[in-house]
This record gives C-alpha cells, structure tokens and sequence, in this order.
C-alpha cells in the first residue's frame, strides 16, 4: 500500500510523524537523484555528498513544507541549487590549482576511453559508452546540462523544470534542444553512432515517460 | 501547421511530450518539410545516443543511514506530544514556526523527553529569559494540544516527567499567573505537561530550600534541571527525578493543582511574569538545584547550552564569515537574545549572499524572522519576510518558514506579498 502512496501523501504522512513515510519517499528518490547528480557534476563523491544533504535538508524542511508543492519539484530544486553551489566552488578551485588539473578540472576521460576503440558490438555496450557520454554531457553549458538532466534523467516535464530552475519554459525547451543537439555532435565526433548505440532505442522506448 | 508552430513543437514530439493529436499535427508538417524532418531526427538521434545516461545508477551502501537518523529524530522532535521535544534536538534542528519562536524566545530553561521516547538526541526546550518561560511552555503546549486532543491520556502519563521549577519571581505576579493559568487550564483541560523536568544528575545536593529560595529571589528565573544534557544517562537522571519527586510530593499541598500551566498572554512579551504557585514554588524548592547549562554531557549537539561559556567554545571552531555571523547568531537566539539574533541572521544573510550562496542565505532571512516575530517585531519581521521572498523568490521552504512564523499575526484574510509558490 504504502508504495501506492504519492511522494506528496508520503510528506504529509511524515509531516504527521511517521518516519515510515520518509522512508519510503527516500527509498522512491535516492538512485533517480544520485544519478542526477552523478550525471550533473560526473563525480560519485560529490553526488553521494550532495544527495545526502539534499534529503537531509528535506529531512529539516519537512514541516514547513506545503501540501500544494510537488515534492519532486522541490527536491530536484534542492538538489539542483546544491549543484550550482558546488560548481562554483570547484571553480574556484580549479582556478587555484590549475597545474594540478587540466584547464576543465576533469580527469583526461577522453584518454582512458578513446571513441575510436569503442566495441562496437553490443551486451556491456552502454556501460562502455557511458564514460564517454559522460565526458560529452560535462562539456555542454551547465545550463543545458542541467536541463537535460532534469528531463532525460530524473524525468521531469518541462514545466516542472522551469520551476526548478528559476527561468520560463520555452528558455527551458530552447536549452534542451541546444543539450540535445550538441551531444549529438559530440558523441558522432568521438566516433559513437548509432551503430554503437544500436541496442538502445528499445531501451528509450522503455524509459520514456509514461 | 505552420513550420513556425512545428518548429515548435519539434521538442515536445522528440521528447514524447506531446498528445496524439497535437503529434499527428506536427508530423502532417513533416510530411511537407524536409527542414522540420532533419531537426527531428537529429533530436531523436541523440536521445538515442545518449539514452544510457538515462540508466540509473545505485547510491553507495550506508547512503541512507545518515538521513533516515536524521528523518527519525525530526519526527520525533515534532511529534512525540512533549513540548520539550517540539523545541530543539542536538544540532541544527530550524525551528518551524511560530510556537518555536516562541519557545525559544525565553532564556535557559531545559525541559526533558519522556523516559519511554528519549532517543539517544537530546532534547530541550530553550526556553529562555527572565521571564514566564511557563507561559511560553503553556502557549506552547496549548497550541500544540490543538493538533493533539486526542492524545489526552498520554500527555496526562507524561505530565510527570515535565514540571517546571520555578525559582520564586516575583511572589505577586506569581500567584496571578497562576491564577490565570487555572483558568484557561480549565477551558483547556489539555493536560499541558511538559513542566520542568526533575533535575539531573547535577552534582551538588540541593540546598535546603529555605536557602535556595532566598539567593534566587532577586532573579526572576525560571530554570530547568539540565537534563537534557545528560540524555544517555536516562536511569541516573531518572532516579534522581523521583526522589525529587517524593520531595515535591510531600511539599505540594492542594494535590495535583499544580504547576502545570502557568499562562500568561504572550511570550514574547517579555515583561510579564510568570513562575509558579505555592505548589510549583514549593516543589521547586525541594528540587531546586542550581542550574542550566553547566553540565553538559559532550552529546553530539552543538546547540548552545544556555552557558555562553560553552557556546564560545563551539564558536572557537567556527570558521570566520558568515558561517562566523551564523554561529553567533544562533548563540544570540539560544541565549534568548533574540533582537540581536535578528541582526546577525540579517547580517549573515548578506554574508551568504555575497558568497553566492543564496539557499543560505534565504535561511538566515528566514531565521531573522523568525526571531523578530519572536519578540514581537512584527513590523520590522514582515519586512525581512518581504526581503526573503523578494530576492530568493525560489527558495520556497524558507520562505514558508518566515511565513509560518508570522501567521499567527498576519491579518486573517490578508494575503501577504511573500507566499511561496
């Protein structure tokens, strides 16, 4: 039953003392947003980190939470303000330690996963590509990214991600076809096409929205 | 369809947000639009491309540990029906609205969780200064009992474990507020608990009451036992608790009449007085120990213990800035010095925002109105509710939290400029 509850009645259930509830939104939320993050700041520590405090902080905004607001608008708009937090932060670091680092920060991907040596037979075949599209996605604008993201990943309408990033819908869909767009000429320029990516338009037909 | 629309709607189709019949629409434009179809097809295209991006991945073991420790304590803060528990729980617990505000409004006053719900958190009740910390508790527990008339019976078992020491005020003011407080208790018959707990392990032995009564007459105070200082210890500080209260028992004399509620209007008004009967000033007598804040078991908590000794030290550790301004903030408000907390969290806020770090600095906003309402600033609390919404327009949990804390003055009917979307 209580899987059948919605993410709101579970809110108010815990506003109402049952930490069942909690848990079980918890349990709904944590690997759609650890993957956001994941894919957002394409660093598991950091995502660990920022999907924790983004619950926990749910966890202390409960009681003032109010019915009338979608809770995965507003975690995703935790989750997400947290990822501008820390973007800032590391470039700021970056920008301190510029030796240490390549001039993006990121590891040198691109050199553990060269495009051109991709199997391209299939089985493990996501898995493999997924450090390379990982690489491709890092290097859209954070804007699109975090867009992209939000509707590709964590399966937001679009309406919902104008809420959760502050701007009107049609800025959000122009930055989507933008992300879209321009992983599409990143990925066919590291060599991955669609007869790499062959097995996955099952895939898309399955985790498309319902 | 013009190519215009389609152009559109190219999106929506790509991504399957559109319903059938706006998608035959746009693909009737296809048929004719070769421009249309390419744009199409590459949106398609790269969803498919990316689409392992979409793959989940699992959070590493013991992710959920720290939370669901986190989401346990809160729900029992906010629920276990002990006032004492509505207040703080060690660490940064914010409080949500008025009645906290409220309760922490008035200086060191430690109210102790019920044997059967203590956790291993500890908790307390702020309460603070000088004066009716009773009548906080009181507003507190009547607002409280609003949600919870139902749960009568438990709060009358419990009534026990919360009785408040009163350290004689003023005799006078006393007494009426008694008075007063028997009347609304009658109309409420709530069973307000959450007296002040019986004292803790505290090292020195009561002195003879007598004695005790005499020094604190000159400082209307009402003080609790620190008990929470010593949550993990509940068998000593439980022991100790009925002895004190065979003491008190003996020592009561018109039988459960009692301390329970001491009301007086408003808390935040801090002049008024409060304290106890003859039965509170008495069993306060027989428990009286001096108190607050020096315990202090090192819990995990960093909430300041009502000895500004203590609480510097906590603050030696914080980091210079706003996480500076903050800590002294929030030492000012645990002190119960509320204005001045008010100006800090203010001042944090900028802090924060100059930082870039918005979220927090929307919290302090939140804070500073909180802490206004809770002297009664209401003007001066609306206007930083308005600041708030005004430039954290999406920092909608904080805002409902200024909001929450001002509802209680906020004209019925009036639609204040700062509501949460």
């Amino acid at each position: 039953m209580a899987q059948e509850r919605t993410d709101e009645e579970l809110l108010a259930a815990y506003q109402q003392g049952d930490p069942g509830a909690f848990e079980a939104l918890l349990r709904r939320h944590r690997a759609p947003l650890f993957t956001f993050l994941l894919r957002m700041l394409g660093d598991r520590e950091k995502a660990e980190d920022l999907a924790q405090e983004t619950f926990l902080r749910i966890v202390k905004g409960a009681q003032a939470w109010e019915r009338r607001a979608r809770f995965q608008t507003w975690l995703y708009t935790i989750a997400r303000n947290l990822c501008v937090d820390q973007s800032r932060r590391d470039r700021f670091r970056r920008a301190e330690s510029l030796d240490a680092q390549g001039p993006e920060g990121d590891p040198p991907l691109s050199e553990s996963v060269p495009g051109k040596e991709i199997d391209p037979g299939r089985g493990a075949e996501s898995a493999r590509l997924r450090p390379l599209l990982q690489k491709a996605l890092l290097e859209l604008p954070a804007e699109q990214r975090e867009v992209f993201v939000l509707r590709e990943q964590a399966g937001l309408p679009f309406r919902e991600i104008a809420e959760t990033t502050g701007v009107n819908e049609n800025t959000v869909k122009s930055r989507m076809r933008y992300a879209l767009l321009g992983l599409r000429k990143a990925l066919l320029a590291a060599g991955v096409s669609e007869e790499t990516a062959a097995d996955e338009p099952e895939k898309d037909a399955r985790l498309g929205r319902a | 369809m013009t190519h215009a629309e389609s152009q559109e709607l190219l999106l929506d189709l790509a991504c399957g947000e559109l319903d059938t019949g706006r998608a035959a629409e746009v693909e009737e434009h296809l048929a004719g639009c070769a421009e249309c179809r390419a744009e199409k097809a590459a949106l398609e295209e790269a969803r498919r491309l990316s689409a392992p991006l979409r793959e989940q991945e699992e959070p590493p073991a013991g992710f959920d540990d720290r939370i669901l420790e986190a989401a346990r304590a809160e729900a029992r803060l906010q629920h276990d029906g002990n006032v004492g528990q509505v207040i703080e729980v060690s660490g940064n617990v914010r409080p949500l609205g008025l009645e906290a505000a409220r309760i922490d409004a008035h200086a060191p006053v430690k109210a102790r969780p019920s044997p059967r719900a203590r956790p291993k958190w500890m908790i307390r009740a702020a309460l603070g200064g000088s004066v009716a910390a009773a009548a906080a508790l009181t507003l507190a527990v009547s607002t409280m009992l609003d949600a919870r008339r139902t749960a009568e019976k438990v709060s009358q078992e419990r009534n026990e474990d919360y009785r408040i020491r009163v350290h004689a005020a003023a005799p006078d003011a006393v007494d009426s507020a008694m008075h007063d407080a028997e009347a609304r208790r009658e109309g409420d018959r709530a069973g307000a608990k959450e007296q002040a707990p019986a004292p803790t392990a505290q090292q020195p032995p009561p002195p003879p009451p007598q004695v005790a009564l005499k020094k604190k007459q000159q400082e209307p105070v009402v003080q609790y036992a620190p008990l929470g200082n010593v949550p993990a210890k509940g068998e000593v500080a439980r022991s100790d608790k009925d002895e004190k209260l065979a003491a008190a028992e003996e020592a009561k004399p018109q039988g459960a009449a009692a301390p329970q509620a001491v009301a007086v209007g408003s808390a935040s008004n801090d002049g008024l007085a409060a304290g106890g009967s003859g039965a509170v000033q008495r069993r306060q007598r027989a428990a009286s120990a001096p108190v607050s804040g020096t315990a202090a078991a090192p819990q995990e908590s960093q909430v300041a213990r009502g000895a500004p000794a203590q609480t510097a030290k906590t603050l030696a550790a914080a980091p210079p800035g706003a996480a500076d301004i903050e800590a002294r903030a929030q030492q000012a408000r645990h002190a119960g010095d509320y204005a001045l907390a008010a100006s800090l969290y203010q001042k944090a806020a900028g802090a924060r925002q100059r930082e870039g770090d918005g979220g927090s600095a929307a919290w302090n906003l939140a804070h500073a109105v909180e802490c206004l309402a809770a002297v009664g600033s209401f003007d001066e609390a609306r206007q930083v509710r308005e600041e708030l919404a005004r430039l954290h327009p999406t920092e909608t949990t904080a805002i409902a939290a200024a909001q929450r804390a001002l509802r209680e003055v906020d004209a019925p009917g009036a639609t204040p400029s700062a509501k949460p979307k």
